[in-house]
């Protein structure tokens, strides 16, 4: 498809999800609608994965160039981040390691139960 | 001079110099503490600071940077969809895994910020720290949080997932590729999967998927906060 369609498929759909989320009665981010969206759009076969394939890549090969202005914009609360830096930098490396600890452990249970009910499914057959 | 500082180009010009320099010396240096958005974010407020260039200016070119940020959350279903075969089969553990790390996050960085006596600003600027940019910044925003705080933690927290993570699945003993990558996705984002990635092709493809499930599992914990 051409990249001026694409383009216009997923700006399409980003305004209808932040249309959405102005109805929604509960605050939901119109960004994550749009994923959701766009997600039930290419399950259903409306949308086709070269659709949207090289915008698509375009986003997400550069994800993080696009968060460099919001990162910049933190200077403008310095005065009142610079005494609060360090307990801040603390509370990311403490919950980082806690939330891998978490998420990680808890798959790996969930697939060695999946595991052990499987094998004994077999078992008793 | 006014008039090419005053220009949208001049930020945006500025955003890509940086960044690309960041990604050379990335590959340079070959250390993951040299992140090219950290680079580029520090060169940046440098360049301000020396030039005593207003914050304004470089926004005119910034807020256009910014406004990709919706369609790249958006496109993340594509990233889902190509990978609906391992997801159907590991479907559960992905789930559960993301559920409890999102919880585990916003509950230990809650915690933490209060332990510290940090103010409702911060406590909600630091609840979503674990989940990708744009859906942590549209929480903390409509919970009344510092978004640039918010931004700040999301990127030392994806820089330090990234760091960590080979360490962490040595230290907690997870040698299922499915669960190291769970681990990776839900508590460090898309920076921290870019070392998935690295790990191997299901490591890259289950973190995938685990930032925009922990996304998504946030966004609705995010409805029942108290604050």
């Amino acid at each position: 498809m051409k990249i001026i369609l694409q383009i216009g498929v997923v700006l399409g759909i980003c305004l209808a999800g932040e249309g959405i989320s102005l109805l929604l009665p509960i605050p939901f981010p119109g960004s994550v609608i749009a994923m959701i969206l766009l997600f039930l759009l290419l399950l259903s076969g409306l949308l086709r994965p070269d659709h949207i394939r090289q915008k698509s890549d375009f986003l997400l090969q550069n994800m993080a160039f696009f968060f460099i202005p919001a990162g910049v914009g933190i200077i403008e609360y310095a005065d009142s981040l610079l005494p609060v830096l360090l307990p801040l930098l603390l509370i990311c490396l403490v919950t980082t390691i806690l939330t891998f600890a978490a998420s990680s452990l808890t798959a790996r249970l969930v697939i060695y139960l999946q595991e052990k009910a499987a094998a004994s499914k077999k078992e008793g057959e | 001079m006014d008039a090419i500082i005053s220009s949208p180009l001049f930020g945006i010009v500025l955003c890509i110099l940086t960044f690309e320099f960041g990604v050379w010396l990335n590959k340079k240096l070959k250390t993951p503490l040299c992140n090219p958005l950290l680079i580029a974010i520090a060169l940046i407020i440098a360049v301000l600071q020396v030039f005593k260039i207003p914050l304004e200016n470089f926004m005119e070119g910034g807020d256009i940077i910014s406004l990709f940020l919706a369609p790249a959350t958006a496109v993340l279903a594509l990233s889902i969809y190509s990978q609906l075969a391992v997801l159907k089969k590991h479907f559960l553990p992905v789930l559960c895994g993301c559920l409890a790390g999102s919880i585990v996050s916003m509950v230990s960085a809650a915690g933490l910020c209060m332990a510290f006596g940090l103010d409702k600003a911060l406590v909600a600027a630091m609840i979503p720290k674990s989940v990708t940019t744009p859906i942590a910044m549209e929480i903390s925003r409509q919970h009344g949080g510092l978004v640039a705080v918010t931004v700040a933690a999301v990127i030392f927290t994806g820089i330090l997932g990234a760091i960590l993570s080979p360490l962490l699945i040595r230290i907690f003993h997870i040698s299922h590729p499915v669960a190291q990558g769970v681990g990776i996705g839900t508590s460090s984002h898309a920076v921290g999967t870019t070392k998935a990635v690295e790990l191997g092709e299901i490591q890259g493809a289950m973190s995938g998927i685990s930032i925009g499930v922990s996304g998504i599992i946030t966004v609705i914990l995010s409805l029942f906060l108290p604050i």
